[in-house]
């Protein structure tokens, strides 16, 4: 295929600005898919997408476009825009020459606007800015444009107007691709090089993986190698996605698609590997990507231990389709063999629990997120902390470090003193206020990063009504007054319960834990006291009085049916129960400690 | 084996008592008539002509249907099965309305055991429940039926708001000196859909304390038995030769046929509910199509763990081969392990080659239950 037939192009917006919407006008204006087949958002089939209206994972596309007489090839990537997914977005920007920067005609330029713009930028990619959404009954047109112009740096002035919901001025985005997006610069002369930019795992066919080719080609029945992997195969497939994976028999420089050689291994494949010919290699390999920095990390444990096994190979695969969270195995007194995973933020957490229940079918139990935290023995050695229990005792710590952010909102400029005030609370240091138009500010504090993930972006949305937005970058680690709380559930340690948290707070939080632990954990026979501690000293206490009646009087011919209903609920709920010596603690139990991080 | 018990449900109360969410209707007996031709249509499917050991009317109020009609449900009733000579023939009554009339009917038709609606002898409590007899009733009533119906079991309603362990007594003891056959005592409910439960909600109910609902039943169990009528099954309690074999049949995982909307039937590991509403049953019925609500089909495993749950309510408990004949399953490789837990416990215990509730264990009894179920 003629490289100057070829653009390659991501579509990167802040959250909900309507990339998907936008890709599913192209597909419908191209022909890709038919009006019959056509709901919106199409490209976002996880069900986890579709659950929550968002995208999760990057989605590949190739169009034909007709312009000027010639036919073009256009490939698209839809890309999340959720501040967790970031490492999605990177990624596909390595395997383009263009990017489509969406903003809300009414929203403007948001905090992941510029934190995508920005990543363009580093690539040296051309950017096209498009203002979405013109047909809102309220739009702020020509002040989105000052912000894309002052903010951004990029030409607001001459940036397209569209509602990609209701198909206007579609064309001319499309137009604006082929005239301004670059051809791909690759020699096809040249050995072979391509870039795995994604992979997946599909249980009938083994590994896909996703290719940009950089130089030279790519045939079916061909010989290649990893070259970072170091393992050889034979080319079984080739396609593209448009949407459906449509087979061919070559992909040239330029172009984008996907390989199948029938790899069953999960370990084989990884992303940012550059694929090349066997008995031509390429020199150098591609650069490939840098490792993300997980920063979030929580438990996952087999409720069935018997699920042990499966449960790794459920990580490994959806690993493969997500390079982003890591796992290593771990053991728990309290809930057994299960793995530490690490995420690039909560909703990132979640999505991929609820992938591995849903997709995988694997029942969790998953024990409260925390940050990475660093020490400095006082022997001089230093430590990454990903998990409570690895705290060794106070006597041995010199400096315990937590995880800085510099974080940036930007917020009606009616709402800075609520912001102000919010980031004070939570330890953080005030850097800058900026004016991006007259109601518009940037304000950047440094905040401890686990002041950040856990809610505040949620108290954020609702001291704004919805209208402001954040970003944030960790930039060091810094010394702070942290101690380790340990929860005693009658007597006994629950290791899985243990929390860091700053002395300033720790008993506020030690009293919210145990006040939320004692609505969880049901009554048992016994009295159960339920313990916070630092250390050996108690800092809280709740009592859970023992059950001292449970039974139903009326069991006669249609009770039976209601009670055994009853029953059976109880032992669904079971199930996710863990015994801790005489105790049973529901699964929820776990998750408590998370929500008593915020203020009550 | 044939069934050979049957229940039949008569939907109909003057009012709805702010407790209960039994299937029922308050204050619509123009719909007897059509109670009477769904319950024939329903008579109709039945096979041959079966004999029956034991055949219980509950309700709702089965005595507030006017004696004529009455009669007329009773006739379709026997017209359809025999009951055997030494049959069990129990009919639920109310204290405020079982008429001498009504009395009449009953015995002509081969009645042989009244149950009664006595709750309280206490007329605050009575009002409270929205009952709508007084305590002198009760007497008035039983002293009219017994003559004809000497096997008279009472119920009784503990842990209603603003009762008093105290009044709980003196109405045991009431309730003793009445010479009832059989006595049977509830824990209030709080159920969804109830007045009750609204009022609870809103603030306005207090729910018993655990302690003293558990001191309430404490204490009937003590004061019943001392009196000789002993405990045979958590809420029951009989003189010698008069536990309730109808409700026995239930307990033992027996088959039943059951009539009339929200009744239940049991052959052969099908348990088939009505429809709970009264009207959409009649509905149904009558226009020929099913008055089915739900059908549940047991498996072995499910029977069993059924079996041994409904089993270890009644203080005889279970004996293990007999367990494993009736269910197929041996008790040790089903829940051997989890007993020996509730043993430990002091929840269950091994007596003369059974297992049974503790004392401890009947206050707790739906704990057991659950874990035996897991
Ligand atoms: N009024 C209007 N609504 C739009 C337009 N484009 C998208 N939307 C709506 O905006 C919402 C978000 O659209 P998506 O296409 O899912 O946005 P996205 O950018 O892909 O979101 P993420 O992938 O989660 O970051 C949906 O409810 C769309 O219907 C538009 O042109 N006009
Ligand atoms: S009399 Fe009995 S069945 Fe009728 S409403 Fe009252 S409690 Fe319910
Ligand atoms: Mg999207």
């Amino acid at each position: 295929m003629d490289a100057s037939l070829i653009r390659n192009f991501s579509i990167v917006a802040h959250i909900d600005h309507g990339k998907s919407t936008l890709a599913d006008r192209f597909l419908l204006m191209t022909g890709a898919i038919t009006a019959r087949e056509f709901k919106e958002q199409i490209l976002d089939d996880l069900d986890v997408e579709r659950e929550r209206g968002i995208t999760v994972k990057a989605r590949t596309v190739a169009i034909h476009y007709k312009h000027e007489g010639k036919t073009y090839e256009l490939n698209l990537i839809d890309t999340p825009g959720h501040v967790d997914f970031h490492y999605e977005v990177s990624r596909s920007l390595a395997a383009c020459e263009g990017a489509l920067l969406l903003v809300d005609a009414f929203q403007g330029v948001q905090a992941q606007t510029v934190a995508n713009a920005y990543a363009a930028i580093e690539c040296d990619l051309e950017i096209i800015p498009v203002i979405n959404k013109i047909d809102l009954p309220v739009t702020r047109v020509e002040e989105v444009m000052d912000e894309i112009e002052t903010v951004l740096g990029l030409d607001g002035l001459s940036s397209l107007q569209i509602s990609a919901k209701n198909g206007i001025n579609i064309e001319a985005v499309l137009k604006a691709i082929v005239e301004q997006v670059p051809p791909p610069a690759g020699d096809p002369d040249k050995p072979l090089r391509a870039l795995v930019f994604d992979s997946k795992y599909d249980g009938y066919r083994g590994v896909v993986t996703y290719l940009r080719v950089m130089d030279g080609s790519i045939k079916k029945g061909q010989r290649i190698t990893y070259m970072k992997g170091g393992t050889a195969h034979e080319v079984l497939e080739l396609g593209q996605f448009r949407p459906a994976m449509t087979p061919c028999n070559e992909l040239s420089t330029g172009q984008v698609g996907y390989m199948l050689c029938g790899i069953k291994d999960l370990g084989m494949v990884h992303v940012g590997d550059t694929v090349t010919d066997r008995s031509v290699p390429a020199t150098t390999a591609l650069p490939g990507y840098q490792q993300p920095q997980q920063m979030v990390f929580c438990g996952m444990y087999p409720i069935d231990a018997t699920d042990f096994e499966h449960l790794r190979d459920e990580l490994q695969k959806m690993g493969l389709n997500d390079a982003s969270f890591s796992f290593q195995p771990e053991t728990s007194d309290a809930l057994g063999f299960g793995f530490r995973c690490g995420f690039l933020g909560m909703l990132h957490m979640e999505i991929i629990q609820q992938r591995l229940e849903k997709e995988a079918a694997v029942d969790l139990i998953q024990t409260a997120p925390n940050v990475t935290y660093e020490l400095l023995t006082r022997s001089g050695e230093t430590i990454l902390i990903d998990n409570p229990e690895d705290v060794p005792d106070s006597g041995q710590i010199e400096e315990f470090r937590e995880p800085i952010a510099r974080v940036t909102f930007i917020v009606p400029s009616d709402r800075i003193g609520v912001i102000l005030q919010m980031c004070e609370d939570r330890r953080g240091i005030y850097k800058a206020t900026e004016y991006l138009g007259p109601k518009r500010a940037q304000i950047t504090y440094e905040l401890p990063l686990a002041e950040v993930i856990y809610d505040m972006h949620d108290r954020l949305k609702s001291a704004t009504q919805g209208y402001g937005t954040m970003d944030y970058e960790i930039i060091c680690y810094r010394n702070s007054d942290l101690v380790k709380m340990d929860i005693l559930v009658k007597g006994v340690r629950v290791d899985a319960l243990s929390t860091i948290s700053h002395r300033s707070t720790s008993e506020k939080r030690g009293r919210t834990l145990v006040k939320r632990l004692k609505n969880e954990i049901s009554k048992h026979q016994f009295e159960i006291a339920i313990q916070a501690a630092i250390g050996s000293r108690v800092i809280a206490r709740e009592t859970i009085s023992a059950l001292r009646k449970n039974v139903t009087a009326k069991c006669y011919g249609g009770d039976i049916t209601r009670k055994r209903k009853l029953w059976a609920k109880q032992r669904e709920g079971k199930k996710r129960m863990k015994q801790f010596g005489q105790v049973e603690i529901p699964q929820k139990a776990f998750l408590s400690v998370l929500e008593s991080s915020s203020e009550e | 084996m044939p069934t050979r018990s049957a229940y039949i449900h008569v939907p109909f109360c003057v009012h709805r008592c702010g407790y209960c969410d039994f299937t029922l209707v308050a204050g619509r007996d123009e719909l007897m008539g059509d109670f009477l031709k769904a319950i024939e249509i329903e008579l109709s499917h039945v096979e041959g002509r079966p004999v029956l050991d034991t055949l219980f009317f509950g309700g709702g109020t089965p005595t507030q249907l006017p004696p004529d009609l009455l009669r007329q449900l009773i006739e379709l009733i026997r017209s359809k099965f025999d009951l055997a000579s030494d049959a069990e023939f129990s009919v639920e009554g109310n204290p405020a309305d079982l008429s001498d009339a009504t009395l009449d009917v009953l015995v002509e038709a081969g009645v042989n055991r009244l149950s009664l609606g006595a709750q309280s002898f206490d007329d605050a409590t009575l009002k409270m429940l929205e009952r709508d007899h007084r305590g002198s009733d009760i007497a008035d009533c039983l002293a009219r039926a017994r003559e004809r119906i000497p096997n008279i079991s009472l119920d009784l309603i503990f842990a209603v708001p603003g009762q008093s362990l105290e009044l709980w007594r003196s109405t045991l003891d009431e309730a003793i000196q009445l010479e009832p056959t059989h006595l049977s005592t509830y824990g209030l409910t709080f159920e969804k859909g109830t007045a009750f439960w609204t009022r609870r909600e809103h603030g306005d109910l207090t729910q018993a304390d655990e302690e003293l609902e558990r001191d309430m039943y404490g204490l009937a169990m003590d004061v019943l038995d001392e009196a000789g009528l002993a405990q045979y099954e958590i809420s029951s309690f009989a003189r010698p030769g008069f536990r309730s074999r109808h409700n026995q049949v239930y307990w033992n995982g027996g088959d039943f046929f059951g009539f009339g909307p929200g009744a239940a039937s049991y052959q052969h590991g099908r348990r088939i509910l009505n429809h709970r509403s009264v009207t959409t049953w009649l509905k149904r019925v009558l226009a020929g199509e099913s008055g089915v609500g739900e059908t549940e089909e047991l498996s072995p495993e499910d029977r069993a763990r059924e079996l041994l749950v409904l089993g270890l309510r009644q203080t005889d408990g279970i004996e293990a081969c007999e367990f494993e004949r009736r269910s197929g399953i041996e008790l040790q490789t089903l829940v051997g392990e989890s007993i020996e837990r509730l043993v430990k416990q002091n929840l269950l215990e091994h007596a003369n080659n059974r297992i049974r509730l503790t004392r401890e264990g009947r206050f707790l009894a739906d704990s057991v239950a659950g874990e035996l179920l897991v």
